[in-house]
């Protein structure tokens, strides 16, 4: 063997022992420094060269790289068991993550809001404005010109909270149809959801306050079909696909033919005698609907003869409390957190 | 209105099925409340008893033979002391089911007995309104038949709810109609014939004098040979049935026509009217009247009257009175079929707070036509009976058919989308009773007589399509056309409801009507309203009297239920009466929160409740509107802020009032922001700026000013005095304390300074800050602490 071959071996065997026994990176790094760096051994190997017997100086250079990157393999080699031995302690560590979550702060929008908010999607996704009103209306918008007469037991205050002789909260969001055909001339496609009031004592299922969604399409062509399709596609908008409609006839004094319009209950899907969503019958019923009386129509000065139209209005509690399988018609108003959070 | 459905068979072949006549009934705009349900009951037939003898054993016992249809009669054992030879009776033989026992062959104290003799319970009929112990049928009942099929004892009554259009249809004869209408089935109506044609003895014949235009009609009949007793048994049962207490064969023909045809009646004893004269008038101020409840009324002018010379005999449409009344030696008796005006009955029904059978359905307002009607009913009924009837007296307005109404028949498909062709029309309409003759392109419909909600073509469309079946409608989505209403204002408030969610407020709803004790607890904290609350006329309770003026002080309520941190908002109308009753739209949205240990100087709470301010109003205007402070009722003095654009304030903020906070029992401290939407800016939107390219600098100064002198003004002092250069001032500390005395504070601000065409030299930025320094203790008093 040739003086430098020992020298090197000699060399790479400290070297080695050096990096096995390096703790960390520093250790690590001190050993390069102390063999490879600029003033290192192997330097100094290098400078040796001239002291060498002659036969070994010409391979010399050759011999002295092949040696640096041997260690510099083991080094690279150390490196990673190092590198490695950081993940392998982060990867031993193991939590319950079944622990329960660190809630996020987020807040919530009310549930009638959100019904609301999905019911005017679907129409404004089929064309319809949305509206808003006064809770404050003049007679003449709440029941003359939706074809009310003044003998009619609904306007004697026995409904109806009354501010004066001729002012009163509207009891249903019906005034926004006479606004809106006012303010705008045919074709008209709007749903107006609002606040009402009604003189009902609260219990379980009243509110002396609530929301409904009051709908109209008034334009050329538009029938009674038109407005069975529209509130088929809302009910599976709001409650699944295979929800059933049924339309029944009812009597309201601005729509001729007027209907009640129910759909299948979401709970027991069709009726068990014990279901508290329904009472059984299977059936949930969410409001009027009808096509709009020639008198209302005439009222605004829309012509019989060429315009035909629907309007619809349904209480947004009820579908939410259909939806959410709410038990209680107050909870809307109590807001307790956990009511609030649960739906959020 | 409870309907028998084996009454409703009288005049229409039904299916057997309850649930779906009720259905079918539903279809045509006759929901069904209920479905009561008979109990089985089998095996009664109709008895009669051929003799009597005492039982042998027992003393309370008696052994009856009853000849019930069979070939031999048979032997039964009884407790009942009611029993009498010749009596036809129900019988439950061997193996008959009644509502809680089925009948065997037994043997009651050694004698054999084979069957049971009913009682109206056992038939599960109200025991209270049939006689004791066995029940009676009429003499001339077949022998043999079935009790249960006879009166329909198994058929389920339903309880109807009929909409306030279609009083005619508050009859079985009404409901059958539709039925027969819907399941294109004959209908088997009863003549309506009246079988009094004989002139009444001199002066006995009825005279009405009509004083009131509210009595629109009045049909008076005279019968003599009346004899009070029961009414037959078929009809008690009928009434009952339909939850009618039978009482005596008048009331009860009288009961059984009004259930039948929807017109009530009333029989007075002939010879209480004075002079068979009545009329109808407005009742005097203070007259008295005793009802047929016994109960003694002061009546007003409100109240509408039947009266004879001597005074009031009933309530128009309402109730008879008790002196005129049909009692046990009663002979002669005038009928009254009468159509008033429904708003009358309905007033004073309401005024007296008594409501009758008739009065719910004259307060609906009846065709006219009907009384003829009624009256013919009730003749053949009381003719029967064995009384004599006179010929009907009609007064008031004479029947005039309604004029025929113009129906195109394209229209019934422009109204409803489902084509029919005119004969399908008017085979509709007929079965309902109009009579329709066709045109060339039109029908001609007379609607019929007892139906006063037929008036124009869309009325007899709605007809065409109950009877047709609403579900035979298609439904299909209808293509829109375009228009230009806008949903701006929704849009906003989507918007800021779905902001602030996302900022962790949760929306609440409150009431918008509030009570004298909100007020109070805003007036207990020293606070006058700048407005008059607005009134409600009619509150159900006193805490629903007010309209809310700001959705704060229920979020103050909320607060104190709640009573832990929580952040809420909401989103309604608020209202005050100035000259007017103006009614705005309103946000308030705020938190309630543990307070934190600070000096008095600095609120983090309320620079967080700015922050979601700005965030909200950028969210939804797309710039950032600047606070001022400013103080508002209800909100602390020294921390409440304001937001003004174009000299509207769109926002006031800050942290509630603690005297409020106490009023109001809300433990922790709140912090609200009230936004006016109606003022909020309309949404601009937002240009980007690129930064510079080249490296700014930051420089911090540590300033000492006055304690009146805002962050406001320090920074855009600095920011004018810096020039172009500035690329943001921002005040990031406050101190106040012993080191720099008693009267001022210590402010530290970061100013970047920079330029978009080359780096920023020291130079320039060291001349910059120095610009400011000079200019900040020139402007503010400012000086600059090392
Ligand atoms: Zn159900």
């Amino acid at each position: 063997m040739s003086e430098l071959a020992t020298k090197l071996d000699d060399l790479y065997a400290r070297f080695e022992r050096a990096i096995t026994t390096a703790d960390d990176e520093r250790a690590l790094d001190a050993a390069r420094v102390a063999f490879l760096g600029r003033s290192g051994e192997v330097t100094a190997v290098r400078r040796g060269i001239g002291q060498l017997p002659p036969a070994e100086r010409p391979d010399a250079g050759k011999v002295i790289n092949a040696a640096v990157e041997r260690m510099e393999a083991a080094l690279a080699g150390a490196v990673a068991r190092i590198e490695n031995r950081a993940f392998d302690t982060e990867l031993a560590q193991s939590i319950d993550v079944t622990f329960p979550a660190i809630a996020a702060p987020t807040g919530s929008i009310h549930p009638v809001r959100r019904v609301l908010q999905d019911a005017v999607a679907y129409f404004e996704r089929h064309g319809f404005a949305t509206v808003l009103g006064m809770e404050i209306e003049p007679d003449y918008y709440t029941f003359d010109a939706l074809n009310i007469p003044a003998t009619h037991p609904a306007r004697e205050g026995f409904d109806s909270f009354f501010i004066s002789d001729s002012l009163l909260l509207r009891p249903h969001t019906s005034p926004m149809q006479i606004r809106t055909m006012q303010a705008h001339k045919p074709p008209i496609a709007v749903v107006a959801p609002g606040k009402c009031y009604r003189r009902d004592a609260v219990d379980a299922r009243h509110l002396f306050q609530f929301h409904q969604i009051e709908g109209l399409l008034v334009a050329e062509g538009i029938h009674f079909g038109h407005l069975k399709g529209m509130l088929t596609g809302l009910c599976r908008e709001l409650f699944g696909a295979d929800q059933r409609v049924r339309f029944r006839p009812s009597f309201f004094p601005f729509t001729e033919p007027s209907a009640e319009v129910d759909t299948t209950c979401p709970k027991c899907k069709g009726g068990t005698a014990a279901c508290n969503m329904c009472g059984g019958s299977g059936w949930i019923e969410l409001g009027g609907a009808g096509m709009v009386h020639p008198n209302v129509l005439h009222e605004v000065g829309y012509d019989t003869g060429i315009y035909t139209g629907w309007a619809f209005g349904f209480g947004i509690e009820r579908l939410a409390l259909t939806r959410y399988d709410i038990d209680d018609i107050r909870r809307f108003v109590d807001c307790d957190p956990d009511f609030l959070r649960q739906l959020a | 209105m409870r309907v028998p459905i084996s009454w409703l068979r009288e005049y229409v072949d039904l299916p057997r099925d309850a649930h779906e006549i009720a259905d079918r009934l539903a279809m045509l705009g006759f929901p069904v409340e209920e479905i009561a349900e008979r109990p089985t009951i089998s095996g009664v037939v109709v008895g009669k008893i051929v003799t009597i003898e005492k039982h042998p054993n027992a003393d309370r016992l008696q052994v009856c033979m009853v000849d019930a249809g069979g070939e031999t009669p048979l032997q039964i054992a009884t407790a009942a002391t009611n029993v009498a030879v010749d009596q036809v009776i129900p019988v439950a033989t061997i193996g008959a089911r009644l509502p809680h026992l089925t009948i065997e062959p037994r043997k009651m104290r050694g004698v054999e007995s084979q069957g049971m003799m009913c009682s109206a319970e056992e038939l599960a009929l109200p025991a209270e309104w049939f006689e004791d112990g066995i029940m009676q049928l009429d003499a001339t009942t077949p022998l043999g038949i079935n009790v249960v099929d006879l009166f329909g004892l198994d058929d389920a009554v339903l309880d109807v709810e009929v909409t306030s259009n279609r009083v005619d249809a508050m009859s079985v004869i009404g409901l059958a109609r539709e039925l027969a209408a819907s399941y294109g089935a004959p209908l088997r109506l009863p003549s309506f014939e009246n079988p009094g044609t004989a002139e009444e003895p001199a002066g006995a014949a009825p005279r009405v004098t009509i004083e009131s235009p509210d009595c629109t009609r009045f049909v008076a009949q005279r019968f003599d040979g009346v004899r009070v007793g029961d009414a037959p048994v078929w009809m008690r049962i009928r009434l009952a049935l339909a939850g009618q207490r039978p009482i005596s064969n008048l009331v009860d023909i009288s009961n059984y026509v009004m259930l039948e045809t929807a017109q009530p009646l009333h029989f007075y004893d002939a010879s209480r009217i004075q002079d068979a004269h009545l009329i109808a008038r407005d009742a005097r101020e203070g007259e008295t009247l005793v009802t047929l409840d016994e109960v003694e009324r002061t009546l007003t002018p409100l109240a509408l009257v039947i009266a004879d010379a001597a005074g009031a005999l009933g309530l128009a449409g309402l109730m008879g009175g008790a002196a005129s009344e049909v009692r046990a030696g009663t002979t002669a008796i005038v009928l009254e079929a009468a159509n008033f005006e429904g708003v009358r009955v309905r007033r004073m029904s309401m005024q007296i707070g008594l409501r009758s059978e008739a009065s719910s359905r004259h307060e609906k307002t009846l065709a006219p036509a009907l009384t003829e009607i009624g009256a013919a009913r009730a003749a053949q009924l009381l003719v029967q009976l064995g009384a004599r009837a006179y010929r009907p007296r009609a007064f008031g307005a004479d029947l005039v058919p309604a004029p025929a109404i113009e129906l195109p028949v394209r229209d019934v498909e422009r109204l409803l989308g489902l084509k029919l062709d005119a004969t399908r029309i008017s085979q509709h309409l007929e079965r309902l009773g109009c009579t329709v003759t066709p045109g060339e392109h039109t029908l001609a419909v007379t609607p019929p007589a007892w139906r006063r909600d037929l008036v124009i073509a869309a009325d007899l469309i709605e007809e065409v399509a109950r009877v047709e079946g609403y579900d035979t409608i298609a439904a299909i989505e209808p293509s829109v056309p375009s228009h230009d209403i806008p949903s701006a204002q929704y849009d906003l408030e989507t918007k800021l409801a779905a902001t602030l969610a996302s900022l962790g407020y949760h929306e609440i709803l409150t009431y918008s009507l509030q009570g004298q004790s909100v007020l109070d607890k805003v007036a207990r904290a020293g606070i006058t309203p700048s407005h008059d609350r607005v009134e409600v006329r009619n509150p159900l309770s006193e805490d629903q009297r007010y309209l809310r003026w700001a959705l704060a002080p229920g979020m103050l309520e909320y607060a104190a239920r709640i009573d832990a941190p929580v952040r809420f908002f909401e989103i309604g109308h608020v209202f005050a009466r100035e000259r007017s009753v103006g009614e705005i739209s309103m946000l308030t949205f705020g938190f309630a929160v543990e307070p934190n240990d600070e000096p008095a100087w600095r609120d983090t709470h309320f620079l967080r409740l700015k922050g979601d301010c700005e965030a909200l109003l950028r969210a939804v205007c797309g710039i950032t509107v600047e606070a001022t402070r400013d103080t508002r009722a209800g909100l602390h003095p020294g921390k409440t802020a304001v937001m003004m654009h174009d000299g509207r304030e769109v926002a006031n903020f800050g942290k509630i009032d603690p005297r409020v906070a106490h009023s109001f029992g809300v433990r922790l401290p709140v912090y609200v922001c009230n936004i006016f939407l109606e003022h909020i800016p309309e949404y601009r939107t937002p240009r980007y700026h690129p930064p510079s390219k080249f490296p700014s600098t930051a420089r911090d100064l540590a300033l000492v000013i006055n304690l009146d002198v805002t962050a406001e003004q320090v920074s855009s002092v600095t920011r004018r005095a810096i020039g172009a250069l500035c690329l943001g001032v921002r005040a990031f500390d406050e101190y106040r304390g012993p080191q720099v005395g008693e009267e001022r504070k210590s402010l530290a601000i970061r100013a970047t300074i920079g330029r978009y065409d080359a780096t920023i030299t020291d130079e320039e930025a060291d001349a910059a800050i120095g610009r400011a320094i000079d200019a900040l203790r020139e402007e503010l008093g400012a000086t600059i602490r090392t």
